[in-house]
């Protein structure tokens, strides 16, 4: 009497297996009509991009044949490289440095403010983000000529009479480093501000009650407490400021004399394109700048927590 | 001045003052000038003649009819097309932030509310296309563009910027915290198929996110210059940013090597910096919270 039935309740569980696949299988081709647009730019603009620059930088473009590492040993044994890396470095190193200390200590003393005073104050620390790309550089190299600049007062100060000098005396790197914190600090001033007023309440009071004072309860208390936006700020703005190119591209503006199209990593690989019109070792320049920025974001994303994935 | 939050105390107001108080105040103060003084600089030094920039007290307003002029030249002279330039960041900017909605809300909702295979590889593809600079692939899509014969059109520039990352994350994540799995649930149990239920509920419930998606996109689009540099040589396709700085370079309105005898000198390219930027310093003035929502929900490039 048995085994009959469970012949059908096995009959009946294939059944029920089948149309879950059949469901399942209809569930993912929606799935993917829903993700087809994106999937699409996906691959037009980040997979096949990537894939046709490693590939080309196997080739000598100008002739077509195969080259094997060629334009990689090309690319490696220009001279003008190291230079280029040396240059990025201390730019990268001053700026992540800067950012780090210089948002850190804003946002730290916005948060003691008085709500008002905080919020015009961070108003007018964020608003220079909007000045971007070429409009920066045209701004920066009127705050760099002594002879116009709103910080005049500070350059006849130092002794500055024109433009070349304070670029000389401040250094390219640092320059850069200025005009880059000037425009990038406030947004994460602003994030930094959110995540230091996120901190739970009673542990600022118990501290307080303690007898913390406000530089000891920002020091002690709440900065190990937001060091995780304080570290994802340092590895983005060092993956940003390795690819730094429109800031010394831009520097011609102010003459032939500053005109610098060799300074940066990225400069190096446009030039190879566009002057050289060798596309093979700028391909193999790009692919090892663009390794280097994924690899950073690989491992933000597989080795930190910072964004979910599931 | 700035106070610590302490407890209200009866006694005078400068007898709480500390040491302390008076660096952080110096450090407010310096930070004040140093990011408030060159854009306030900026909209003033736009009413100089070129030679007035130089006589006058830094922060002088000199007169509208000197605006006017700049403006005029700025508009008139041969070498510029500049209604041609905006017209083309508004396109540029308009069809970019379109279609990055387009391809983002779908794909970001789906990715929130259904599991399928290859998911989870889309989610860390898009995350590392998305903390992975702009500029580490402009020249790799330059050299796609020039093999496909795609480069020096508008089309090249504005299929590159849809493709936001960022975008993608954002509508995951609010359509994967704010959405209430019951909401989707019960509008299925009506009968609603897997688009309806995206296009009649899920979408008109995601208008913050709708508005933080258009907003980074915008401004990533409005002032992009590496990319529409490199990918458009034809001084006709130039957006704004680089159709002003190559007028500028030509007629080296910022050297000390002069009278080229081109009327664009240092009042237009103030003028020509403050038209690249005022559209974004407009959205930012009432957008800080959008920053915080964006970078909190994970990070811009920015």
């Amino acid at each position: 009497m048995r085994e009959p039935l469970r012949e059908i309740d096995k009959l009946a569980d294939q059944r029920r297996a089948r149309a879950a696949r059949l469901m399942n299988r209809r569930k993912t081709k929606t799935a993917y009509l829903f993700l087809l647009p994106y999937l699409a730019l996906l691959v037009m603009f980040g997979v096949f991009p990537v894939c046709y620059a490693i590939g080309l930088s196997f080739f000598d473009t100008i002739s077509g044949a195969f080259a094997g590492l060629s334009n990689y040993h090309l690319a490696l044994d220009d001279f003008r490289l190291g230079q280029s890396l040396l240059n990025v470095g201390t730019y990268v190193f001053m700026w992540v440095s800067l950012m780090v200390v210089g948002v850190v200590v804003l946002a730290s003393i916005i948060d003691v403010m008085p709500r008002w005073l905080g919020t015009t104050v961070r108003t007018v620390y964020f608003l220079p983000g909007a000045v971007t790309s070429a409009a920066i550089v045209v701004l920066w190299l009127f705050i760099l000529d002594p002879q116009v600049s709103p910080f005049s007062f500070v350059f006849s100060l130092v002794g500055w009479e024109n433009r070349f000098q304070v670029i000389d005396s401040i250094g390219l790197a640092g320059v850069f480093t200025l005009m880059a914190f000037f425009a990038y600090a406030g947004g994460w001033i602003v994030v930094m501000h959110g995540a230091l007023t996120a901190l739970p309440g009673e542990v600022m009071e118990a501290a307080r009650i303690d007898g913390c004072r406000p530089v000891g309860l920002a020091w002690r208390i709440k900065i190990p407490m937001i060091w995780r936006t304080v570290a994802l700020m340092a590895v983005l703005s060092l993956a940003n400021g390795l690819q730094l190119f429109v800031e010394p591209q831009l520097l011609g503006l102010a003459g032939p004399q500053l005109a610098r199209n060799d300074w940066s990593l990225n400069q190096l690989a446009y030039q190879y394109a566009f002057a050289l019109g060798d596309f093979g070792v700028s391909a193999a320049l790009s692919t090892m700048i663009l390794m280097l920025s994924v690899s950073i974001a690989l491992w933000i994303v597989l080795a930190t927590k910072f964004y979910r994935i599931d | 001045m700035t106070h610590a939050g302490s407890a209200p105390q009866r006694r005078p107001l400068w007898s709480k003052l500390r040491f302390w108080h008076l660096c952080v105040g110096a450090i407010v103060l310096f930070a004040l000038c140093f990011f408030g003084l060159p854009l306030l600089w900026l909209f003033l030094a736009a009413s100089h003649t070129d030679s007035s920039l130089f006589t006058a007290a830094p922060f002088s307003w000199g007169t509208w009819r000197n605006v006017a002029q700049s403006w005029s030249n700025l508009t008139q002279y041969e070498g510029t097309h500049l209604w041609t330039w905006a017209f083309n960041s508004l396109i540029y900017s308009v069809f970019g932030v379109g279609l990055s909605l387009i391809a983002a809300l779908p794909a970001g909702y789906i990715l929130a509310t259904e599991n399928f295979p290859g998911r989870r590889i889309i989610l860390l593809a898009t995350l590392v296309a998305m903390i992975t600079p702009n500029a580490a692939i402009v020249l790799p899509i330059f050299l796609e563009m020039h093999l496909i014969g795609l480069n020096n059109t508008r089309v090249s520039l504005i299929l590159a910027t849809g493709f936001f990352p960022f975008g993608v994350y954002l509508a995951f994540i609010y359509f994967a915290t704010a959405l209430p799995k019951e909401i989707l649930n019960s509008a299925r149990v009506d009968g609603a198929n897997a688009w309806q239920v995206f296009y009649r509920v899920a979408l008109p419930l995601a208008k913050p996110a709708i508005a933080l998606i258009a907003f980074f996109s915008f401004v990533a689009n409005w002032s992009n210059y590496f990319l529409a540099f490199v990918l458009l040589t034809d001084d006709k396709l130039h957006n704004l940013p680089v159709g002003l700085t190559s007028l500028i370079s030509g007629a080296r309105a910022l050297s000390f090597s002069a009278a080229t005898g081109i009327p664009i000198r240092r009042p237009e390219a103030i003028l020509a910096a403050i038209l690249i930027v005022l559209p974004v310093l407009v959205i930012f003035l009432f957008s800080q919270r959008f920053i915080r929502e964006g970078q909190l929900a994970g990070g811009d490039k920015g």
